[in-house]
């Protein structure tokens, strides 16, 4: 009910707003007055077309939507707000910049006299800042209210359509650009294709460093080859080969985080002649196999059917013994004998 | 009235000079006291009548001026308790910023752990991320796929609960036998703040979760992209997306600006820096639910999405960090907490588990979040062999290790809740051990 009504007055705000009509203080002005105001603005705003400063060019400005003069970085408050500059938008927004769209980075602290305000917008208006086409009769412009560009956001802006009515709509090439997790039913697997002779050089270029020739590791870096057959072993090793279950991990994990330091540098078919690099290092493929979106989904992997739920507890409810619970205690282990423990100034320095 | 305060100011001010410049020559009261063990003194100096116990005098901290304010303006530790900071093990790990560090709970008391000392876990170390650009995006199988700024998130309406969160790997060196020698570091991959947040469930509204939506993947925007699978009726329960903790915006390896909060589930589903939430209908088996937080089982199959923190509970004080240093009346100290709920009950043992007590436990007891418990004892300087066993409202006993062992194996590497033993020496000292 509250998401409604807030939504509701956001929108009628935004809307009234939009439709300048004249007959305000805006519509007013004194240009000649004007133009010492905005000796003020002109530290940053150039009235020519296309020429930035610290602020983004005038021209045309009177009917344009917010934040897209073309080639000026803005803020993300200015880009969002939803505003058309309309003379009524203007002069509120000049009254006090940083009130009227939070977060927008322009200095200026806003003018305090209405009739500066009203002359400065006469100025602008009169010397290439109004709306961009031509009037096409003689007499008042109409000024269009919504920016095409801007009409969707504008007509629910900004409202994502919720009950809250906050936050925008993600658009499709935004998700794209993020969405880079890949399942097992190859569900996200990009174009393109690799084996794992294309793979080799790339991994001795790439990889190796850490994950050895092969894929057996140095020192602590996982090992990423063998320990076939180890898993119920006194020291089971836990490979892509030997613990895996799925290759759509192996391509969503080596895109998203690798190579350490450098991630999601690795076109989609480098991505996928590493992951063929790797299968074949665990002899899962051989080294001319083409993985592909088609082809990766389809192998199994030795150790898929190595998994299970298990969300029972392992013990259930008792009510435990608390005198005489046991005859006697035995130490069996001491952590001092094996002495692995940070000490001294070790630990001091250890975070800095 | 605040001139009159003003005046005095100066008076007491000035008094404190004039006493100064009255000290006698050779070294200063000041660094007399400061030098320690010279109280005596002091003492005499000042002309006391009886002899007083030696650590009483006047020191120069009752006489002179302190720091001004705005001295720190962000407040910091007193300097006596430098040592109370965050540990890691260098040789765990084989990179600095792939690694973890361990809270120093020994240090600690009551629920709430201090920011600057939660643990530290990171795949790919921690970003600095600016909340003006950071976006949270929510997508797949919804009605309204949505970007929203930290601001907007803000405008949610917000809650503010307290939680632990654990590591799932915390213990996890002690598997195999009594490994490390401290509770920071057998333990210490914990922590308990407050969070301000909104609830997950309110942005899935939001969002219109579609019917076949069963799943929802969370994804951090560090360089590890950090990803989880979660079922969709945990995200619709009691989780948080957070952007507070302890009254303050979370800090930066913590997840600022913006972080999951999953209450009583392992710490690795908590995402860092959170960017994305997508639904779907089946889980996405990323690398941290496949390769590593399953369960390796004796028989050489994984238990996998084993998600709750089981019923842990452990002393920190006395420990190996801590040691006891007189006879007589002590106080013994410890943490318990359970993913199930409510801690119902803690036991302590001084014999080994022989024989047990209730512990006394010390508000608030709140649901997934640490309990502080007590118990005073006399110790008449024997050996003692210290342990704790918690039980929840689920009825749930914490195992001993050789139960947990029995089912479990030791390859399992996460999800080690066994009951910890401390052997005391005729010391006072405390060591790691494994009991029978």
């Amino acid at each position: 009910m509250f998401g409604f009504l807030d939504r509701s007055l956001r929108f009628a705000a935004v809307a009234a707003l939009s439709l300048g009509t004249g007959g305000t203080a805006a519509a007013a002005g004194d240009v000649e007055a004007g133009g010492k105001v905005f000796r003020a603005c002109a530290a940053c705003h150039a009235m020519e077309p296309g020429k930035h400063r610290l602020g983004p060019s005038l021209a045309g400005v009177i009917g344009r939507a917010a934040g897209t003069a073309e080639a000026f970085r803005y803020s993300k408050a200015m880009e969002e707000s939803g505003v058309v500059w309309t003379e009524d938008a203007l002069a509120l927004y000049l009254t006090k910049p940083s009130a009227f769209i939070k977060g927008n980075r322009m200095a200026f602290p806003g003018l305090r006299k209405p009739d500066d305000i009203a002359d400065v917008i006469a100025w602008i208006k009169a010397n290439g800042g109004g709306a961009a086409a031509p009037p096409a009769a003689a007499g008042a412009a109409p000024v269009p209210t919504v920016a095409p560009a801007r009409a969707a956001v504008a007509a629910s802006a900004p409202a994502g359509g919720g009950r809250y009515g906050l936050g925008r709509p993600a658009k499709p090439e935004e998700i794209a650009l993020w969405d880079i997790d890949v399942r097992p039913d190859g569900l996200g697997l990009p174009p393109g294709h690799g084996t794992a002779t294309e793979g080799e050089a790339l991994w001795g270029e790439r990889c190796a460093a850490c994950h050895g020739d092969f894929g057996e590791a140095f020192g602590r870096y996982p090992a990423l080859i063998g320990g076939e057959g180890t898993l119920a072993r006194e020291f089971p090793e836990k490979t892509i080969g030997s613990y895996w279950p799925y290759a759509s991990t192996v391509f969503d994990y080596v895109h998203r985080a690798m190579p350490y330091g450098d991630a999601q540098s690795l076109t989609a078919d480098e991505t996928y002649a590493l992951t063929a690099f790797l299968l074949a290092s665990n002899n899962l493929i051989d080294q001319d196999f083409v993985l592909d979106a088609k082809s990766l989904p389809q192998l199994k992997m030795p150790n898929a059917d190595g998994f299970y739920i298990h969300d029972t507890p392992d013990f259930p409810p008792y009510e435990p013994c608390m005198k005489d619970c046991k005859k006697s205690v035995e130490i069996t282990g001491r952590a001092r004998i094996i002495d692995v423990t940070p000490e001294g100034e070790d630990n001091a320095v250890s975070v800095e | 009235m605040a001139k009159g305060l003003g005046a005095s100011d100066q008076m007491l001010g000035r008094v404190v000079r004039v006493t100064d410049a009255a000290a006698p020559a050779g070294p200063s009261r000041r660094q007399l006291i400061a030098g320690g063990g010279v109280l005596a003194a002091a003492a005499v100096a000042l002309g006391a009548g009886p002899a007083r116990p030696q650590d009483i005098g006047i020191a120069d901290h009752t006489r002179h001026l302190g720091t001004s304010v705005d001295e720190y303006p962000y407040g910091v530790p007193s300097p006596h308790e430098a040592q109370v900071i965050r540990r890691s093990v260098p040789w765990l790990t084989a990179t600095r910023e792939s690694s973890i560090n361990f809270t120093p709970l020994h240090e600690l008391e009551g629920i709430v752990t201090p920011s600057g000392v939660c643990f530290e876990r990171h795949h790919a170390g921690a970003p600095d991320i600016g909340p003006a650009e950071h976006r949270l995006m929510i997508h797949g199988l919804v009605e309204r796929p949505l970007v929203l700024t930290m601001a907007e998130l803000r405008r949610f309406p917000p809650v503010t609960r307290f939680y632990f969160l654990e590591c799932a790997a915390n213990s996890g060196m002690e598997w195999r036998g009594a490994q490390l020698n401290g509770v920071q570091f057998t333990h210490g991959m914990i922590h308990c703040v407050q969070y301000a947040g909104v609830p997950l469930r309110t942005l899935l509204e939001e969002c219109g979760v579609k019917p076949a939506g069963k799943w929802l993947l969370a994804e951090g925007a560090d360089a590890a992209a950090m990803t989880r699978s979660l079922p969709i009726e945990k995200a619709l329960d009691d989780c948080l997306v957070a952007y507070t903790m302890n009254g303050e915006r979370l800090r930066r390896e913590q997840g600022y600006p913006l972080r999951l909060v999953v209450p009583g589930w392992e710490g690795n589903v908590w995402v860092k820096w959170l960017r994305r939430l997508e639904i779907g209908d089946q889980p996405w088996y990323q690398r941290e639910e496949t390769s590593k937080y399953t369960d390796l089982m004796p028989d050489g199959r994984a238990r996998q999405f084993s998600w709750l923190m089981e019923p842990k509970s452990v002393i920190v004080n006395p420990s190996p960090q801590a040691p006891l240093t007189a006879r007589g009346a002590n106080v013994l100290r410890g943490f318990a907490w359970t993913g199930n709920g409510l801690v119902k009950r803690v036991d302590v043992s001084l014999d080994g588990g022989i024989n047990w007590t209730p512990a006394r436990l010390e508000g608030p007891l709140l649901p997934k979040c640490l309990t502080q418990f007590y118990h005073d004892f006399v110790w008449n300087g024997e050996p003692m062999l210290l342990q704790s066993r918690v039980i929840d409202e689920t009825g749930y006993v914490q195992p001993t290790y050789q139960q947990l062992i029995d089912i479990r194996g030791v390859n399992s590497v996460y999800h080690n809740h066994a009951i910890q033993t401390w052997l005391v020496n005729e010391a006072g000292g405390a060591e790691n051990v494994r009991v029978s």
